[in-house]
C-alpha cells in the first residue's frame, strides 16, 4: 500500500465546494442535476415563450396571457441536468518518478493523484456522474460511476491507494475508455504526455463520442532542467530501457529546447483539435490550476 | 629518425591496461529518470548533427593515448642525423680570455655566443661521445669532466663567465691533452676568438683539433701603457700610450684622472693599426694614482666594441722611496751609482758642517766619519780612523787572493775577480764578518750592532778601479737591498690576472687588499703571504695594519696591458706549434635528439586532456530559476 496522503486540507475543500464544472459542448444530461442545461426544461426558472403546439403540456400554458390576447402561448422554463465527468490518471512508472535528490512534494504522482481528488469532489459535490479510472495497462483501476457527496470518503479512500507503476500506451487506453463509455461528458486527462505511442488517437476518439476534453500536463521541474552531468546511462522507469548520454552544457541545453518543443506540439495539437490544454508544473500549488488556469478556460465555474 | 634506447618503446604497452581502465571506467553511472523518450530523440539529433560525436565520446582516450605515445617515444630517445663539428671524445675548450668580452657578436658577447656555439655543439653529440668542457682563462678550469650527460654538460657551459684576464693557452692545452692520452678518437675543440699568442711552447696534442671561431670585427681602441716617473727637481711625467687595432681612424677622448679626479681630457684621432704615444710633464708633485680611460667623443661612429682595454690605472712611483744620506767630501762614482738605483732619494750633506737631522734609511759615509757615528744604517767608505765600532789597522796592498764568500745571498752575483785595489785598512770588528777578503784582510765587512746593519769598506774607491767595473752597481744594489728591504710590494703594477707577492713586515698585525669594485680580501699572515684575486682592472689598495695600529695604504694597479687580448680580429686559423688549424668545419655526423620537444608536446596534450575532463565533469551551472509565468502565457486561449 502506498503511504497514505493528505490529499487537501478543509479551506482548499471549502474552495472546491463552491466550484462546479462546466462542459459548454457537452448538451446530453441524463438526470436532472443542479446545472443549467441549454434545453428548455422542466425547473421553475423561466426562460422564454412560444406558440402552443397540440401535444404541449397544458399546465405550461400561460393562462393569463391567453385572456388577454387569445393567443394560447406555451411557457417554456430553464432545464436543469447532471455532467458525466470522467476523470482519467495516467497511472504509469514515469508517474511515480522523482528525481533522486528531488523534492518529494514536487513528485509527480502526489501532484497528479491531489488534481484528481479535487476534480472528483468538485464533481460529487454538484451531483454529477462521475467515473474515475487510471490508465496503467492491466493495472488500471476504477471508480464509479458515483453521484453526490456520499461517494466522497470512498473516492478519497481510492485516490489515496493508487499506485504508479506498470507502462502506459495513451492512445490504446483512452481509446479503450472511450469505447466503454456510455454518455458524453467532460474527460478531463491528468498525465505526463510519456507516451512513444503519441495520443492523438485516443484524444480523437472522446471528442467523436461528444466529449470535452481537457488535458493536464504534468511534469516535475527535474524533468525540464536534469541536474545531471557526465556520461550516463538513462533508465526508464517506465520500460526499463537504458539510453547513454555523455551529458555536458551543450547536450543540456539541447535537451531543454527539445522539451519546450515537444510542450508546444502538444499544446498546438490540442488546440487544433479543441482540446484544452493545461501545463501544471509540480513546483506550481495544485489548487491553483483548479482555481486559476480550469477556471480561466470556462472548465471550472 | 631512429632511437637510442628502442626498448623504452615497450612502454607504449602500457596502451592496454590504459585501454582496459577506461573501458571500466566507462561503465556509465546509472540514472533513472521518468522517460527515456526525449533523450532518445535528442541523442539522434544531436548524433545527426555532429557525426564526430561517436569520436568525441572517446576524446579523451584518444588522448590520453596520444599522451602516453609521445612520453613512449620520447623515452626511447629519438633522433636524427645533423652534421657536427666533432665526435668522439671531445676537450672542449671555451676561451674566457678578455677579449671573449668584445661585444661584436649579435646577441651579448663573444662569450655568450661561444656558449651557444657549445651547446648546439653538446645537442649534436653521438650515443658514445664523452665531452669535458674546460674553460680557458688565466688559471684553466674544467667545468665538467668527460661525460655523455648533455644536462651537466649544458649546465657548466652556461655557468661559465668571461674573465677579465689573459687565457693561458698552454696549460688548458696540456690538460686537455692528458686527458685524451688513452682514448681512440680523441679530438680538441676550440671555441673562441683565436688570440692564442706564440706558438712554440704548445703540447704535444693526441689526437685532431679543431677550431670554431667567434667574432666578427677588429674595431677596437685600447689603452696599451700607462706609466709616470718622477725625475729630481721636476714634475713627474706621464707616458701613456693608445693604440688602434682597427682598420680605420678613430677619434677618441683621454682623459686623465689623478688620485680619483679628473685632471685633463684631451681629442685625439689614433690612427689605423697605430699607436699614439701621450706624454706630459704636467702631472702635479704629489700625487698617489693616476687613471686613464679612453671614451668616444659625441658624434663619433666608431665603435669600440671591447671595454675591459679601455681604462688603465698608474701609481705614484714615489710610494716605497729609500732616503739615503751622503756625506762625502765629493766622491761622484757613488754618488752616480746611488742616482741610478731605482727607489733611492738622495740627500748630500757636507762634511764640514756635520751630520744633518732628519731620519734617514742609511748614511753613506765616505772617509769621513762624524764625532758621534748616527743611528741609521750605515755603509762606511775609506774610514778615516778608528771607532767605538771598529779599529783601523795599517793600509796593506797584499790584495791579491781576492775570495767572495759565495754562499752569502748578499754576495750571489758579485764578482770581484777583475777588480784591482792599490791598498786598504786591516779592519777589526768583531760584530762583522767578511764577506770579501783579500790576502791581507777583509776588503768588505757586514753585519749588526745594536739592531743597526753596518758594513765596511776600507779602501778609498779612487784607489781601485771597482767604480769603473760592472760590479759596483751589483754590489751597491745587493747593499741596498740588504740594509732596506725591499717593500711590501715588488712592484706596484701588474698585469690582469697576475699573483702579487707581499712582503708584509714582522710587525703587522693584519692586511688586508681593497678591491676595485669596494670587495675587501683579508690575507693570512705569514711572511710572504700570495694575492691572487686579480681578475679585475683597476687600482688596489693595501692596507697594513702595524702593531701600533698605524695603518699604512698602498696602492698597486692591475691593468689588462695585453695586445694578444686588445687585438680582437678574429682568427680563422690558429696556430698550435707545427699544426695550422683551420676553423671547423661540419663534416661529421651528430645526433640531434629531440626528445624535449615531445616532452613539452606531452605537457601540452596533459592539459588538453585536463581542460576536456574538466568541461565534462563540471558540475551544471545554477538552474535557472523556472518561469511559470512564461509557462502559461503559452497555453491557448490566452
Amino acid at each position: 500500500m502506498p503511504d497514505s496522503i493528505q490529499l487537501f486540507d478543509e479551506p482548499t475543500q471549502r474552495k472546491l465546494e463552491q466550484l462546479i464544472l462546466r462542459a459548454s459542448q457537452v448538451r446530453t444530461g441524463a438526470i436532472k442535476g443542479e446545472r443549467r442545461s441549454n434545453k428548455r426544461g422542466t425547473s421553475i426558472e423561466f426562460a422564454d415563450y412560444r406558440s402552443y403546439v397540440p401535444g404541449d403540456d397544458l399546465r405550461r400554458l400561460d393562462w393569463n396571457i391567453y385572456a388577454r390576447t387569445d393567443r394560447p402561448l406555451t411557457k417554456l422554463y430553464e432545464d436543469e441536468e447532471d455532467l458525466a465527468v470522467h476523470l482519467l490518471l495516467d497511472g504509469s512508472a514515469s508517474m511515480g518518478w522523482a528525481a533522486e535528490d528531488g523534492d518529494p512534494q514536487h513528485e509527480k504522482f502526489i501532484y497528479a493523484r491531489r488534481l484528481f481528488a479535487g476534480l472528483a469532489y468538485i464533481s460529487l459535490v454538484t451531483n454529477d456522474r462521475l467515473m474515475m479510472t487510471t490508465l496503467n495497462g492491466r493495472n488500471a483501476r476504477d471508480f464509479g460511476p458515483a453521484r453526490g457527496r456520499g461517494f466522497g470518503v470512498p473516492m478519497m479512500r481510492y485516490v489515496n491507494g493508487l499506485e504508479a507503476d506498470g507502462e502506459t500506451d495513451l492512445n490504446s487506453a483512452l481509446k479503450r475508455y472511450a469505447l466503454r463509455t456510455g454518455r458524453p461528458g467532460l474527460v478531463v486527462l491528468i498525465s505526463d504526455m510519456f507516451s512513444p505511442s503519441g495520443y492523438i488517437d485516443g484524444l480523437t476518439a472522446f471528442l467523436g463520442k461528444g466529449c470535452e476534453v481537457v488535458v493536464i500536463h504534468v511534469l516535475a521541474p527535474d524533468e525540464i532542467e536534469p541536474p545531471l552531468t557526465g556520461d550516463l546511462r538513462l533508465i526508464d522507469v517506465e520500460t526499463g530501457a537504458g539510453q547513454e548520454v555523455s551529458l555536458d552544457g551543450a547536450m543540456r541545453a539541447l535537451y531543454m529546447r527539445r522539451v519546450d518543443e515537444w510542450r508546444d506540439g502538444i499544446r498546438a495539437e490540442c488546440a487544433r483539435r479543441g482540446v484544452h490544454y493545461i501545463f501544471a508544473l509540480t513546483s506550481t500549488p495544485w489548487e491553483k490550476i483548479i482555481l486559476y488556469d480550469l477556471r480561466r478556460l470556462g472548465v471550472v465555474k | 629518425m631512429s632511437f637510442l634506447s628502442p626498448l623504452a618503446l615497450l612502454a607504449g604497452l602500457l596502451a592496454i591496461p590504459v585501454i582496459l581502465l577506461y573501458m571500466l571506467r566507462l561503465r556509465r553511472r546509472e540514472t533513472s529518470v521518468s522517460s527515456t523518450y526525449l533523450w532518445q530523440q535528442v541523442v539522434r539529433d544531436r548524433e545527426a548533427n555532429t557525426p564526430w560525436q561517436k569520436l568525441r565520446r572517446n576524446l579523451l582516450l584518444l588522448l590520453q593515448l596520444l599522451l602516453l605515445a609521445l612520453l613512449v617515444i620520447a623515452l626511447a630517445r629519438p633522433f636524427i642525423t645533423v652534421p657536427a663539428v666533432t665526435s668522439g671524445q671531445i676537450a672542449l675548450l671555451l676561451d674566457a680570455s678578455a677579449s671573449m668580452n668584445a661585444t661584436d657578436v649579435d646577441n651579448g658577447t663573444r662569450f655568450a655566443a661561444a656558449q651557444r656555439i657549445a651547446n648546439d655543439i653538446v645537442d649534436t653529440m653521438n650515443a658514445g661521445d664523452r665531452m669535458t668542457v674546460i674553460r680557458v682563462a688565466d688559471v684553466p678550469e674544467v667545468l665538467a669532466g668527460y661525460t655523455n650527460d648533455s644536462a651537466v654538460l649544458h649546465t657548466a657551459i652556461d655557468s661559465a663567465q668571461a674573465s677579465s684576464a689573459l687565457a693561458d693557452w698552454t696549460a688548458a692545452l696540456t690538460l686537455a691533452a692528458a686527458g685524451g692520452a688513452s682514448a681512440q678518437d680523441f679530438n680538441v675543440l676550440i671555441i673562441g676568438d683565436g688570440g692564442i699568442g706564440s706558438a712554440a711552447e704548445f703540447p704535444p696534442i693526441p689526437g685532431d683539433i679543431e677550431f670554431v671561431p667567434v667574432g666578427r670585427s677588429d674595431a677596437n681602441l685600447a689603452v696599451t701603457a700607462l706609466a709616470a716617473r718622477g725625475l729630481p727637481g721636476q714634475n713627474p711625467q706621464l707616458f701613456a700610450e693608445i693604440t688602434n687595432y682597427s682598420a680605420v681612424d678613430a677619434d677618441v677622448i683621454f682623459s686623465l684622472g689623478v688620485d680619483g679626479a679628473l685632471f685633463s681630457a684631451e681629442r685625439y684621432t689614433v690612427p689605423a693599426r697605430g699607436k699614439l704615444p701621450v706624454v706630459s710633464s704636467a702631472l702635479p708633485e704629489d700625487y698617489s694614482t693616476l687613471q686613464a680611460a679612453l671614451t668616444p667623443p659625441s658624434g663619433s661612429t666608431f665603435v669600440d666594441y671591447l671595454p675591459q682595454d679601455d681604462a688603465a690605472f698608474a701609481v705614484a712611483p714615489g710610494a716605497g722611496m729609500r732616503n739615503v744620506l751622503l756625506m762625502s767630501s765629493g766622491n761622484r762614482f757613488v754618488e752616480q751609482v746611488l742616482r741610478s738605483m731605482p727607489g733611492v732619494r738622495i740627500f748630500q750633506g757636507s762634511t764640514d758642517i756635520g751630520m744633518p737631522t732628519g731620519d734617514f734609511d742609511l748614511v753613506v759615509l765616505d772617509g769621513w766619519l762624524p764625532n758621534t757615528l748616527p743611528q741609521d744604517d750605515l755603509l762606511i767608505i775609506n774610514p778615516p780612523s778608528s771607532n767605538a765600532l771598529f779599529t783601523l789597522g795599517d793600509y796593506t796592498d797584499q790584495t791579491s787572493g781576492i775570495h767572495v764568500r759565495r754562499d752569502d745571498p748578499r754576495m750571489t752575483f758579485v764578482d770581484f775577480d777583475a777588480v784591482n785595489v792599490l791598498r786598504f785598512r786591516q779592519v777589526e770588528a768583531d760584530w762583522a764578518e767578511p764577506l770579501i777578503s783579500a790576502e791581507g784582510g777583509a776588503l768588505l765587512l757586514a753585519g749588526e750592532v745594536d739592531g743597526r746593519q753596518i758594513a765596511i769598506l776600507p779602501f778609498d774607491l779612487h784607489e781601485t778601479d771597482l767604480p769603473l767595473q760592472i760590479t759596483f752597481p751589483i754590489l751597491m744594489t745587493a747593499l741596498l737591498d740588504w740594509y732596506t728591504p725591499e717593500d711590501v710590494l715588488a712592484r706596484n703594477a701588474f698585469v690582469v690576472g697576475e699573483p702579487v707577492g707581499l712582503r708584509l713586515p714582522a710587525d703587522a698585525q693584519a692586511a688586508s687588499v681593497t678591491l676595485p669594485d669596494g670587495a675587501q680580501r683579508e690575507l693570512p699572515m705569514q711572511a710572504n703571504p700570495v694575492f691572487g684575486d686579480t681578475e679585475q682592472p683597476g687600482l688596489y689598495a693595501l692596507d697594513l695594519t702595524h702593531q701600533n695600529d698605524t695603518v699604512e695604504r698602498t696602492y698597486f694597479s692591475v691593468n689588462l696591458f695585453a695586445p694578444l687580448e686588445s687585438e680582437i680580429a678574429p682568427r680563422t686559423t690558429l696556430t698550435l706549434g707545427q699544426i695550422e688549424v683551420a676553423s671547423g668545419e661540419e663534416e661529421e655526423i651528430g645526433q640531434y635528439e629531440f626528445w624535449g620537444w615531445l616532452a613539452l608536446l606531452g605537457l601540452v596534450i596533459l592539459l588538453i586532456e585536463w581542460f576536456v575532463y574538466w568541461r565534462r565533469t563540471r558540475a551544471p551551472v545554477a538552474f535557472r530559476p523556472l518561469d511559470l509565468r512564461g509557462a502559461r502565457q503559452k497555453q491557448p486561449g490566452r
